[in-house]
């Protein structure tokens, strides 16, 4: 049976697109909480059958789910939205220093940042994921990752945000549209004032102009931005975190989740559990079919499998390895999702 | 000179294997005798591993004769981008090694999309280092940062209207609204959510950009109602849902209007073995 370790507060999902990593994080959700633990689960971008599923809405709001048996536990789930949240980290940073911060709601730029961006969709999911868990009211909040090329976009996210609020680059831009004298001429040195031009040059004049518009609104309460992305990064390094990344019986796709496993641990995120999903029930039968399209077809799962435990033996010393059938047509049910995290199988 | 005379894009939903199609792609292109180059755009290499390279890098190496690979990553196809437009070399570095501006960089929206397609379409646009290569096959992104790929352009053209990016923006844009340069290809699986995906997908292209993609339907098993009786159970239902979901793909696709073919699931672990089965069924 599936477990995390008893001070385990936050489970954060891991893996590429289309391993099934929304689905795992669902089942998984009902398990513990059907086990008897508050759950919430967050995730991204559910398929139409799986917010059905979980009767939630697209609306950043907190739905409770029911579950099969009425045991003490508890289920809570909800659809990560982008700008609420976007909106929700501003606000509560600016909140501390009592400033307007509608002018900077409405900045295009940030209207961009917050919506647009690749990048602050992975730190979106991260402000959400601190919210609910300093909150304190759930056991454990489960994350599902955004579809992202690389798992480092996410673990990057507060880095790339922090960088964006740094001290240094604010200042460069306060001033920007007074005039070019005192103060301010010693302010921007000719470095400065080339690499302005320069970076005109790559987006147009009204970037620049919305970027001054945008670091003179945030000038106030920047100290608060950071500390409030600090406190979303110590998550994902807490010693009450820990990752799970998710993968399928495909040997590139084993490949990458070794080379990635080992890369995460050793950067000193709390990986501990590897699930290869989608793993077709029969693969160990060995059965034979007067057919050669079945033959053929038992034959490559089979050699898939073996392929999977000649690589295990790298993850199996720092890992705990669990296999996960294919849930397919019929997860249209919170039943069946329990039934796919009761079929969890460890392979030690 | 030469000059690229295609693109072709791959696309599709995470997990459908759109980079095995893009390499099987480029594999049955090269054997028309003409050079082709096979980019991927990911900032760590998916195929140098996949194809088993000693290396991999923004320059062409050899994978076979007439197919050369490259790891085009945005961040290298901006600085290409940025040192063609600043042209000084030492305001370039003042740029580029400016933690204000790299974190700048980052943030600006759809700049490493514009210096992406820029790299693309270079070599018909006759800006940046000259490209021997006939013929690209672009490994890309997932569907949904695909388009916001396609449209950074004339996004950016809009934003910038003067000066040489804005004219550049808006030549890129042509190109890649050109259906003689641009060939753009859904790969998908017979499932629900990828076909479902690939559909809006298709539609939104031939909306946006009036480009007809070309899809895919990938590792289809293709079983008959006889082999499925040979079964006992266990396997049978898994099975028969596969069926029902090809026959349910091509129906869905069909009724579109949308024309595709098809490549079946190859019964190899080898991805030598693979890109060769999958080049030889693909019509090109």
């Amino acid at each position: 049976m599936f477990k995390v370790a008893p001070k385990t507060k936050t489970l954060v999902c891991i893996g590429t697109g289309g391993v099934g990593k929304t689905t795992l994080a669902a089942s998984i959700a009902v398990g513990l909480a059907n086990a008897g633990q508050k759950i919430l689960v967050l995730t991204i971008d559910p398929s139409q059958r799986l917010a059905q599923t979980l009767g939630i809405k697209t609306d950043g709001e907190l739905h409770q789910v029911k579950i099969p048996t009425d045991g003490s536990g508890q289920l809570w789930a909800g659809v990560i939205h982008h700008q609420k949240a976007f909106d929700f980290f501003i606000r509560q940073a600016a909140g501390k220093t009592g400033s307007d911060v509608e002018a900077l709601l409405k900045n295009r730029l940030y209207l961009q940042l917050s919506g647009r961006l690749s990048g602050s969709q992975d730190f979106t999911s991260l402000v959400t994921l601190y919210r609910y868990v300093a909150s304190e009211e759930y056991d454990l909040v489960i994350l599902d990752t955004p579809p992202s090329q690389h798992t480092w976009n996410f673990l990057r996210a507060p880095e790339k945000i922090s960088n964006l609020f740094h001290e240094g680059i604010a200042s460069w831009f306060r001033n920007m549209d007074g005039e070019k004298t005192g103060v301010f001429k010693k302010i921007i040195n000719l470095g400065t004032t080339q690499v302005l031009k320069a970076l005109e040059t790559l987006t147009g004049s009204q970037f620049i102009k919305e970027l001054a518009a945008f670091f003179k609104a945030i000038q106030s309460w920047q100290g608060h931005l950071e500390e409030y992305v600090m406190n979303c990064h110590r998550i994902l390094t807490s010693q009450s975190t820990e990752f799970l990344m998710v993968t399928t019986l495909d040997p590139s796709r084993l490949h990458e989740a070794q080379k990635l496993s080992r890369e995460i641990r050793t950067q000193g995120y709390k990986l501990t559990t590897l699930v290869i999903n989608r793993v077709p029930e029969w693969t160990k039968l060995k059965s034979h079919s007067s057919s050669k399209r079945i033959n053929d077809l038992l034959g490559y799962y089979q050699s898939l499998e073996s392929d999977l435990y000649k690589r295990l033996t790298h993850f199996k010393n720092q890992l705990k390895v669990y296999k996960c059938f294919e849930l397919r047509q019929n997860s249209d049910d919170v039943k069946n999702l329990l039934h796919n995290f009761e079929k969890m199988s460890s392979l030690d | 000179m030469s000059t690229v005379k295609k693109a072709h894009f791959v696309t599709g939903k995470g997990g459908v294997g759109k980079s095995l199609v893009a390499a099987s792609l480029a594999r049955a292109l090269s054997h028309q005798n003409k050079p082709i180059l096979l980019a991927e755009l990911n900032e760590t290499s998916f195929y140098k591993d996949f194809l088993g390279l000693s290396q991999i890098s923004y320059k062409a190496t050899e994978w076979k004769p007439n197919l050369d690979v490259a790891q085009w990553s945005p961040e290298d196809c901006l600085k290409e981008y940025a040192l063609h437009l600043l042209k000084i070399e030492g305001l370039y570095k003042l740029f580029m090694e400016n933690p204000v501006s790299k974190s700048l960089i980052q943030i600006a929206p759809g700049l490493h999309e514009l210096a992406l397609l820029g790299k693309i379409t270079s070599s018909p646009r006759r800006h940046g280092p000259a490209m021997m290569h006939d013929q690209l096959v672009i490994d890309s992104f997932a569907t949904g940062h695909f388009l916001s790929l396609l449209r950074a352009p004339s996004a950016m053209a809009e934003a910038v209207q003067f000066g040489p990016m804005g004219e550049q923006s808006r030549s890129i844009d042509q190109w890649i609204h050109n259906p003689e340069f641009t060939e753009i290809y859904i790969v998908t699986l017979s499932e629900e959510l990828p076909i479902t995906e690939t559909i809006e997908m298709f539609h939104q292209l031939k909306k946006e950009f009036k480009l007809t993609a070309k899809v895919f339907l990938n590792k289809v098993l293709n079983l008959t109602k006889t082999d499925l009786e040979t079964l006992d159970s266990s396997i049978k239902t898994d099975l028969q849902n596969t069926f029902a979901d090809e026959e349910n793909a091509r129906k869905l696709l069909k009724k579109n209007g949308i024309s595709f073919s098809e490549i079946p699931l190859i019964t190899s672990i080898d991805t030598e073995v693979i890109t060769k089965k999958v080049s030889e069924v693909l019509n090109v």
